[in-house]
């Protein structure tokens, strides 16, 4: 890695960190600001109770010094606190718990959009106004244009209700075959799309047109040179599509009952379990971010042409 | 090609794997079902949610039960206590109980239950340290919230002191609240976060917990009458999406489901007539008026106690505009029953009787006003008579030309949404305009509870079987108060009136203020002793809360919910709980 690579590398983290910084202040700040709190329910609770939990919480003193100090908690012990809400539990083994199955259905869901998502691009690149070509086009047309909760519920309605196929519910691993199918659609169509034009744009260049000249064997062409040049656009398409998933499956997950974080995600706000609120804001955000340097940094791995500053 | 199918071999291959890598830890033969999502809490004393309760009520076992005789009625049985004993009167009011633990009572790790543990759980559960929700709970117990007047006399004998005789006593017994929790276990903040730690006392223990997920409870072999336990294992999974939950029960995984899809329900019922479910709960779905929202013409030169008659009049007039039959019927559609009083169906009165058909003195009707289908002509007509009065009215279209703009307040939901439009299309006919607003639950609960709404929809469950807990939340003090009854401008309003000589008591208030009136019933209430005279000022205290009109009573609610043909032996008490021990399933 030459000097000025590695420059743009650290410079690259330093801005993650504060962006991460910023999302923690604003969150903070923000969830204060909305009316109503934790200790709110239908059946109000007297006033001393009220005053005994927010002490018990430290939330009796002022809002500055409780942002300071969940500010050391988290750098210097990376101590997230209690969950208000769901009590006894620590907010970090709530926020495992559920990182553990998002994850698999995160991973498995871009694993599949990626690997069809190329295959079937490059089909139809080379199948160009062919039957297999319309057909591709039109499916990922429609993946790309349904949301993954339409999908989602149209998958439960036909493989889960009327044929029994699959569990509706995410509790087993088969039951979370089909939330990372409908995860992976919406990617997947658009990886296929970018593939298809970034092919088509490379086939008609100059050094394919020689190669074919030369008499290299077309499957040479094809994945000696064609497509690994078409991937690059994929490559910038990487940091979104996994963004695109983190918040997707949080739809995903409410509609297959899977048991993930984005479960304790909406319900922390709704309860506003501060301490939750911040934790899975927290590791939500720092996953985007981390996502989108990874890919930034490919990028430029890949493509040793692009201009880093 | 050849690539391709690799790749899809490879897919397969990690997926197959990826399935081999997590077993599910629910026993095959266990009973599917879903109530709810992941509870907040299974501490029977911080627990404050119908699941919650459910799930306790399972795991522990207090002095009483829930229980069904052998005609299938529900009753209140003696569960850890011998007997269900009545209290003793001491010389100052206040009533004794002494109470006898049975023989062999054991927590789920083996160790002996004690009296002790009662007596501990129960003054941690009141205590302010501890927070609880429910804590108000033991408010009839002498020396509430920190000095509990409740001992362990020795290992198996619990006396407890009460401020006054108390009609719903036995079924506070049997509320989770009331559970024996162990100290040596509770000081283990998370102790009810896992099963590992979870020690209980009921008819099941926790055997496996998948967080948000699933809880599967098998049966406690040291629980005292494991023998009776028909159902070896309950798992209950864990989401709250009415439409994942009507999924999983219609391909037979989950054999009950707590909650169904609005939309659904005509379908269901046509679909599914022996497995839609609809059973009464003690709760009443109401309207509530901010008491100090000014509704008079802006011309009116009405002020003070005058002004708010007038205002009372004018809400009573407005409630009569509303066709109750159709809100059940068209938009609710789950077997609701329209409501003319606010204390709920369900609720029983002195002698026995439905407190709801004894409210409102009237002939011919139960309640404060006439709910029938065929009244509702009559009832419009009435309340256009009584507008008149105050508003001006254009006869020739029908409509009232200067009633102020008023905006409904509810939280987002389309059920809610869809009650709304129907009141402000039912006030539009007639020349009143609401628009309506919807606010995020946690955020209208705070707008509701400040006061700052001029209507806004309400809705009231009971926590158990007596009146006072529907009539004791309107006192001035209340957290409960949304109308803002005795609060800012109507803190000094002298409009109500309270005669209570006929009854024996020296109380005869003429044009007093909210604290004056109201505030006074609710303590005689509280501190009365007199079975009878106790229901009758009850009734008083209603006919004082409904005088104001603040409160328009919509429907009463029901609890709707799914259960497989398969099931036998299910049943659920008024609550909302849900009783799986002594169900069976058909093959």
């Amino acid at each position: 890695m030459s000097s000025k690579t590695l420059k743009y590398v650290l410079k690259r983290i330093a801005m993650a960190i504060l962006t991460i910084w910023i999302v923690i202040t604003v969150t903070f700040f923000v969830m204060r600001a909305v009316p109503g709190g934790p200790f709110l329910s239908e059946k109000a609770v007297s006033e001393a109770t009220q005053k005994a939990l927010e002490a018990k919480y430290g939330m009796d003193k002022p809002l500055m010094v409780q942002y300071f100090t969940y500010l050391k908690d988290i750098v210097t012990k990376f101590d997230f606190g209690p969950s208000i809400k769901l009590r006894g539990r620590m907010v970090i083994d709530v926020i495992t718990d559920g990182m553990r199955t998002s994850a698999k259905l995160g991973v498995f869901a871009a694993a599949i959009a990626l690997v069809f998502g190329v295959v079937l691009g490059a089909v139809a690149a080379l199948r160009r106004n062919g039957f297999a070509d319309k057909a591709i086009m039109v499916l990922t047309t429609a993946f790309i244009s349904m949301p993954s909760f339409i999908i989602g519920s149209l998958m439960v309605l036909i493989l889960s209700v009327k044929l029994g196929w699959f569990p509706a519910n995410g509790e087993t691993a088969k039951g979370l075959i089909l939330p990372i199918i409908a995860l992976s659609l919406s990617p997947m169509a658009n990886i296929t799309r970018l593939t298809r034009s970034s092919m088509l744009d490379v086939l008609g260049q100059d050094y394919i047109r020689t190669a074919r000249a030369k008499g290299v064997p077309p499957m040479k062409i094809i994945f000696g040179h064609a497509l690994k040049n078409s991937l690059i656009p994929v490559i910038t398409y990487v940091g979104p599509m996994l963004a695109y998933i983190v918040t997707g499956s949080l739809v995903i997950e409410q509609v297959f009952a899977v048991p993930g974080i984005g479960r304790a995600f909406v319900s922390s706000i709704t309860g506003r379990d501060y301490p939750l609120i911040m934790g899975t804001t927290i590791v939500l955000a720092t996953l985007i971010v981390i996502m989108n340097l990874v890919s930034d940094i490919l990028y430029k791995l890949v493509d040793p042409r692009i201009n880093l500053e | 090609m050849k690539k391709l199918i690799c790749m899809v071999l490879v897919l397969a291959m990690v997926l197959g794997l990826a399935a081999c890598g997590k077993k599910s830890g629910v026993p095959k033969d266990a009973l599917a079902v879903c109530i709810a999502s992941e509870p907040d809490t299974i501490d029977p004393a911080l627990n404050s949610a119908v699941d919650g309760g459910t799930m306790c009520s399972h795991l522990f076992s207090g002095l009483a039960k829930w229980d069904q005789d052998e005609s299938g009625n529900l009753v209140i049985t003696p569960d850890c206590a011998t007997e269900l004993v009545e209290g003793v009167e001491n010389e100052d009011g206040t009533v004794t109980y002494t109470y006898t633990l049975r023989d062999g009572l054991k927590w789920s790790d083996g160790k002996d239950l004690t009296a002790a543990d009662f007596a501990f759980a129960w003054k941690r559960a009141a205590s302010t340290a501890l927070g609880a929700d429910y804590g108000y709970m033991f408010e009839v117990v002498k020396g509430y919230p920190d000095e509990l007047a409740v001992e362990a006399v020795d290992a198996k004998t619990l006396t407890v002191t009460l401020n006054n005789a108390v009609a719903y006593w036995n079924e506070l017994l049997a509320f989770p609240t009331y559970f024996p929790v162990r100290e040596d276990v509770v000081s283990n903040e998370a102790w009810a976060t896992d099963p590992s730690t979870y020690i209980c006392n009921g008819p099941y223990t926790i055997s496996h917990w998948e967080h948000n997920s699933v809880i599967v409870l098998s049966k406690n072999p040291n629980y005292y009458d494991a023998d009776s336990i028909t159902m070896n294992d309950i798992a209950f999974y864990l989401s709250d999406d009415a439409n994942n939950m009507l999924s999983n029960f219609k391909n037979g995984t989950w054999k009950l489901i707590d909650d169904v899809p609005t939309n659904e329900i005509p379908a269901l019922k046509k679909d599914y007539p022996t497995e839609f479910k609809v059973e009464g709960q003690i709760g009443t779905y109401y309207v509530c008026w901010n008491i100090n929202e000014d509704i008079l013409p802006a011309d009116s030169k009405l002020t003070g106690a005058e002004a708010e008659q007038a205002k009372a009049e004018i809400r009573s007039a407005i409630s009569l505009l509303f066709d109750r039959n159709y809100i059940v019927e068209q938009i609710a559609q789950g077997g609701q029953v329209p409501a003319s009083s606010f204390v709920a169906m369900g609720m029983t009165d002195a002698d026995g009787s439905q407190f709801y058909q004894n409210a409102g003195h009237n002939d011919g009707f139960t309640g404060y006003y006439d709910v029938s289908a065929d009244a509702y002509e009559a009832n419009c007509a009435s309340a256009i008579e009584t507008l008149k009065k105050y508003y001006d009215y254009d006869e020739s279209t029908g409509m009232f030309t200067n009633f102020p703009t008023l905006t409904y307040l509810y939280n987002t939901s389309e059920g809610h949404k869809a009650i709304g439009e129907y009141l402000a299309s039912a006030l539009s006919a007639v020349g009143i305009t609401m628009n309506l607003e919807n606010q995020e639950w946690n955020t209208f609960l705070n707008t509701r509870k400040a006061g700052d709404f001029s209507v806004a929809r309400n809705g009231w469950l009971a926590d158990y079987n007596d009146p006072i807990s529907f009539l004791d939340m309107w006192v001035t003090s209340s957290g409960n108060n949304d109308v803002q009854f005795g609060k800012g401008d109507n803190a000094t309003v002298a409009a109500y009136s309270l005669d209570l000589t006929d009854l024996g008591y020296d109380v005869k208030v003429e044009n007093g203020t909210w604290a004056e009136t109201y505030d006074v019933i609710i303590g005689l209430i509280k501190t009365c002793t007199d079975n009878a005279k106790r229901y009758e000022l009850m009734h008083r205290a209603e006919d004082l809360l409904m005088s104001t009109g603040c409160i328009v009573p919509l429907y009463f609610y029901t609890d709707l919910f799914m259960l497989d043909d398969s099931v036998q032996g299910f049943f659920s008490n008024p609550l909302g709980y849900k009783y799986f021990m002594n169900c069976t399933v058909s093959k």
